[in-house]
């Protein structure tokens, strides 16, 4: 889609819309209409069309989902006032607000193994491999979207031209996952783990480590005292880098980003995050080329909530099947009734409910 | 009806509604562990093809992790198909549930929440049962952030078509949380960074002191405190074009001439009875409560819609806007926290003080606010200014009763004063931002010249040469106490102790094994000198009963694993991760060979004895 189908597209969406797609990347949209929020949007992503278009359609798809009011047919004004459009006519007598809701059947429906289809990249994830080529990239989409992927490749490409790869995970535990699950992608000998006082196959192309580790090495580096090949070191992945934001730990992937050698590229992967942008934008400000962004807030396996009460009774948690995002109250009316009355149950009383 | 629902009826229902595999949330590991204890008797057993694929599978995994093999959880996980996964376990013990996990052998796990990312597998269905978590001491609400992160694990890829979040009611559980987390968008993060002895020392290691600001100025923190300088610069901006009427008339400076003046006449009858009870604290905090700034109270956050000064006492007041949309009056005294973060405010003079647009949207960015905000740094002023009795006597002097100006000084004064003391206020607020990194290194500077780590040009002295290797936790004390000699003579089961207490920071009770008596002396030693130093650096729990554990398990390299546990009622989870983090606190004092060969030598014998068994089995 090119910036002026982009652009078509915005105008035809509700204001309602559109706000939605600026929070996160337009600073303080409330003040705007529609046209200057339009301009807003589409400057601040014109660094990554692709992620708005995808978080666009993916409004689009679900508003269409949402039910709703019927439309009235198009007609002369004046004459629709004589019948005022009503939501469709209540079924059997059942309260109106049921009426609306999903029935549990339709929300559970699709649950199962999808047929296996061959490994096809997902739009994102080649356009952040392509931006890696020319320059540091920070990716902001949702748990499960497949960032490992994104990592993987990365370090393929990066290993082929001779240079060495650091993989940082916040956790020891999680290190430990993926030196097995790396060693078997790239075979034994290309992977290496770094603890504090252990070295696994420190030679290889191929390093994991947790991120504090990799400080201390940059450190190191720093004063002359280098140990590791970072002459050599093409590019440092830093995954759950939302971890940034650790009230302890997150300085550390400060310190790491500043302290990375400039010839390194630096890929960021971090779940959904409120501004992306921000630390894009730092990153650019600090080193050699403009940072790319590649977000996208759709999830690839569709999520649906529900509710099931201690009674063992499942039912939806929303009036639709899919979560209505922003729309915090959509509840289903028979799990507000539910949750209410397990509520009365349990609250000792005199405790005020929030 | 019972106030969460049975783990084997939670099963068999996911089971009959074919949503397994799932991951249950739980509060606790208690709540984990009871959770598999309820299936002991339970009936819902898997069909024979399914525990021998578990059994398979775990065989396979013993064979890399032989600790596995002895978990007495393991009948169950093949009975039933369920395991718990959480802290309180070993690493290879998560590791394997991971990888039945994995290969789809399972079809439940029971987990904690207290680190999403720790929980690094998907499965169909999430169960969720709690919209807070225990954050250090208390209990906070999980950010949208932490619900998506968790919800997120429904779903697989290639193995779903759709993923269920599913909530359960428990006692605490707060509905609109999790609905706003489902619904919302996550929040904006912000940088925690935060400067440490070590940091400082390895930053003049590599660069002179002059670069180091510009070093500091790459930091996230400071491209945020920017973006915030940035935005009162424009309002500075705008605030010059609304100053143009009030530039320079008789006198140059009409604004404090006028405001000296007015004060004198005002003064002269009931010169200090006003505000005498103020504290310059108060006054210092009262500048900065003004409309738009995010404040702490004793019940949540708010934001502040006037300032005002009480009409018999003058006692500095606020009017705040409550979580709950209401408009509260509130002393300033009371406010315990001014956060560094201040909110465009659309004032108005009557209630509710503002427009009702920015009502409204105050009203949406405080639901907005991160959980976590930076404080306002707020420098108190020597003095309070009251006027000298000199210029109150002179009060004959001012030109001002008989200016022609006169007229319209007194007219405009109040509008030119407040533009006058905003434009102040932001400078103010625009400095602090720009400087206040350089500020908080400068201060650790002047910390590590006082202790000789640093010479008084900022050079690292022979003693801050080695110290930077330290780059922990606790770094002072631990670096204090080599330079005290404290360890001389030490052998490594007593460094060992030591560093296990300054790395244990739970301070749940439990029973542990005796101490020695030469660990205990040791370790009265370190506490003194832990207390001496807190003002620069906030002491550990130094908790004798976790370094006798450690101590142990150094001590008597015949001591086995399930030993070592049965000496304690620490989880052996924790216990593994107490030797593991003093296994890293070892491992830093290993690097000063060079300058101490002997305590690095201690150092690396403890390290050897420490890893064994099932210490040895990760990396
Ligand atoms: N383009 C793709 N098509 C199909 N499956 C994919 C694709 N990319 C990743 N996956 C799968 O998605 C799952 C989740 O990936 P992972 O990298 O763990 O997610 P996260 O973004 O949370 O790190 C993995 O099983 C992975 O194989
Ligand atoms: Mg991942």
């Amino acid at each position: 889609m090119t910036i002026d189908e982009l652009e078509q597209l915005l105008v035809q969406q509700p204001v309602a819309v559109l706000h939605r797609l600026a929070r996160g990347r337009v600073h303080r949209h409330f003040r705007a209409g529609k046209r200057r929020l339009i301009e807003m949007i589409l400057q601040h992503s014109s660094q990554n069309l692709a992620g708005l278009e995808s978080d666009v359609q993916a409004l689009i798809a679900e508003r269409q989902s949402q039910p709703q009011p019927p439309q009235p047919p198009a007609r002369p004004a004046g004459r629709t006032a004589v019948a005022p459009p009503r939501r469709t006519a209540p079924r059997g007598g059942e309260p109106e607000t049921a009426e609306a809701a999903v029935s549990l059947t339709t929300w559970l429906e699709g649950i199962g193994v999808p047929a296996p289809q061959p490994f096809v990249p997902d739009p994102w994830q080649n356009e952040a491999l392509a931006a890696l080529d020319e320059t540091d990239v920070v990716v902001s989409v949702p748990t499960g979207s497949g960032k490992t992927y994104v990592a993987v490749e990365a370090a393929k490409r990066a290993i082929a031209h001779n240079q060495t790869v650091i993989y940082t995970s916040p956790l020891k535990a999680l290190s430990n996952t993926k030196y097995t699950e790396f060693s078997k992608i790239f075979g034994p000998d290309k992977v290496g783990i770094l603890t504090g006082d252990r070295q696994e196959n420190g030679q290889a192309p191929l390093l994991i480590m947790t991120t504090e580790i990799l400080r201390n090495l940059l450190y190191d580096a720093a004063s002359g005292e280098i140990d590791i090949r970072l002459d050599t070191l093409g590019l440092v992945i830093l995954d759950e880098s939302q971890y940034i934001a650790d009230p302890e730990r997150g300085v550390v992937w400060e310190e790491t980003i500043i302290f990375c050698p400039s010839q390194a590229k630096l890929l960021l992967l971090s779940a959904s995050i409120g501004n992306p942008q921000d630390i894009a934008d730092w990153l650019t400000s600090i080193r050699p080329t403009t940072c790319r962004l590649v977000r996208h807030s759709k999830r690839t396996v569709p999520l649906r909530a529900g509710y099931l009460h201690p009674n063992g009774k499942l039912v939806p948690l929303f009036k639709t099947a899919a979560i209505p995002s922003g729309h915090a109250g959509h509840l289903h009316p028979e799990a507000k009734r539910l949750f209410f009355e397990y509520e009365e149950e349990t609250l000792p009383s005199g405790r005020p409910r929030r | 009806m019972p106030p969460s629902i049975h783990p084997v009826d939670l099963i068999a229902s996911l089971r009959q509604k074919h949503l397994t595999p799932a991951i249950v949330f739980l509060t606790s590991r208690r709540a984990c562990d009871e959770a598999m204890q309820s299936f002991d008797h339970a009936d819902i057993v898997l069909p024979p093809v399914r525990q021998d694929a578990i059994a398979a599978a775990l065989e396979r995994v013993i064979t890399q992790y032989p600790s596995v093999a002895e978990h007495p959880l393991i009948p169950t996980v093949q009975r039933i198909g369920v395991a718990a996964h959480h802290a309180g376990h070993l690493p290879s013990w998560k590791i394997a549930i991971e990888e039945l996990m994995r290969q789809g052998c399972l079809d439940a796990v029971f987990a904690t929440t207290t680190l999403a990312a720790g929980v690094d597998f998907p499965a169909r269905t999430v169960i969720i049962t709690q919209s807070s978590i225990r954050k250090s001491r208390d209990f906070t609400d999980l950010t949208i952030g932490e619900v998506q992160q968790i919800a997120g694990r429904a779903g697989r890829r290639g193995k779903d078509q759709v993923g269920f979040a599913v909530i359960t009611p428990s006692p605490y559980i707060d509905l609109g949380v999790l609905t706003k987390g489902f619904t919302g968008h996550p929040e904006s993060i912000d940088s925690q960074f935060s400067i440490s002895y070590p940091m400082v020392l390895n930053l003049l290691k590599a660069h002179p002191h002059e670069q180091i600001q510009a070093i500091l100025a790459k930091s996230f923190a400071q491209f945020q405190l920017n973006q915030r300088a940035e935005l009162l610069e424009r309002k500075l901006d705008g605030l010059h074009v609304q100053m143009e009427p009030f530039g320079p008339r008789v006198c140059t400076d009409w604004i404090s001439q006028w405001q000296t003046f007015d004060q004198v006449r005002r003064q002269r009858p009931q010169r200090h009875q006003i505000r005498k009870h103020e504290s310059p604290e108060l006054s210092a905090r009262f500048h900065f409560m003004t409309p738009g700034r995010v404040v702490g109270l004793a019940r949540g956050r708010g934001i502040v819609l006037r300032q005002y000064r009480s009409k018999g006492q003058k006692n500095p007041m606020i009017s705040v806007l409550r979580l709950d949309g209401a408009v509260t009056e509130c002393p300033a005294s009371n406010v315990g926290d001014i956060f560094d973060r201040i909110f465009e405010c659309d004032e108005t003079p009557a209630f509710p003080w503002c427009s009702a647009a920015a009502f409204d949207e105050l009203s949406y960015q405080l639901t907005e606010l991160p959980t976590r905000l930076p404080t306002l740094p707020i420098m108190v002023p020597k003095d309070s200014e009251v006027l000298p009795d000199a210029i109150v006597q002179s009060l004959g002097d001012f030109p001002c009763p008989s200016c022609p100006s006169r007229p319209a000084c007194q007219k405009d004064f109040a509008t030119a004063l407040r533009l006058r003391q905003e434009q102040h206020r932001h400078t103010k607020s625009i400095q602090a931002l720009r400087a206040s990194l350089w500020h908080r290194f400068q201060e650790r500077v002047e910390v590590l010249q006082k202790f000789g780590y640093l010479s008084p040009s900022a050079h690292l002295t022979d003693e801050g040469e080695w110290a930077r290797l330290i780059r922990i936790d606790h770094s002072l004390l631990i670096t204090e106490m080599i330079r005290a000699e404290a360890f001389t003579g030490a052998d490594p089961s007593l460094l060992t102790g030591v560093m296990a207490s300054i790395t244990h920071d739970d301070d749940r009770p439990g029973s542990f094994p005796r101490i020695s008596p030469g660990l205990s002396s040791l370790l009265g030693q370190v506490r003194k000198l832990a207390e001496s130093l807190s003002p620069y650096e906030e002491p550990p729990l130094l908790r004798a009963d976790v370094a006798a554990l450690a101590e142990r398990w150094i001590a008597d390299p015949t001591l086995t694993w399930i030993g070592l546990c049965r000496l304690t009622t620490m989880a052996e989870g924790d216990i593994y991760r107490l030797l593991a983090r003093t296994l890293e606190f070892l491992s830093q004092i290993h690097t000063l060979r060079a300058t101490h060969p002997g305590l690095a030598d201690t150092a690396s014998r403890a390290i050897t004895l420490i890893r064994r068994g099932v210490l040895e089995e990760l990396p």
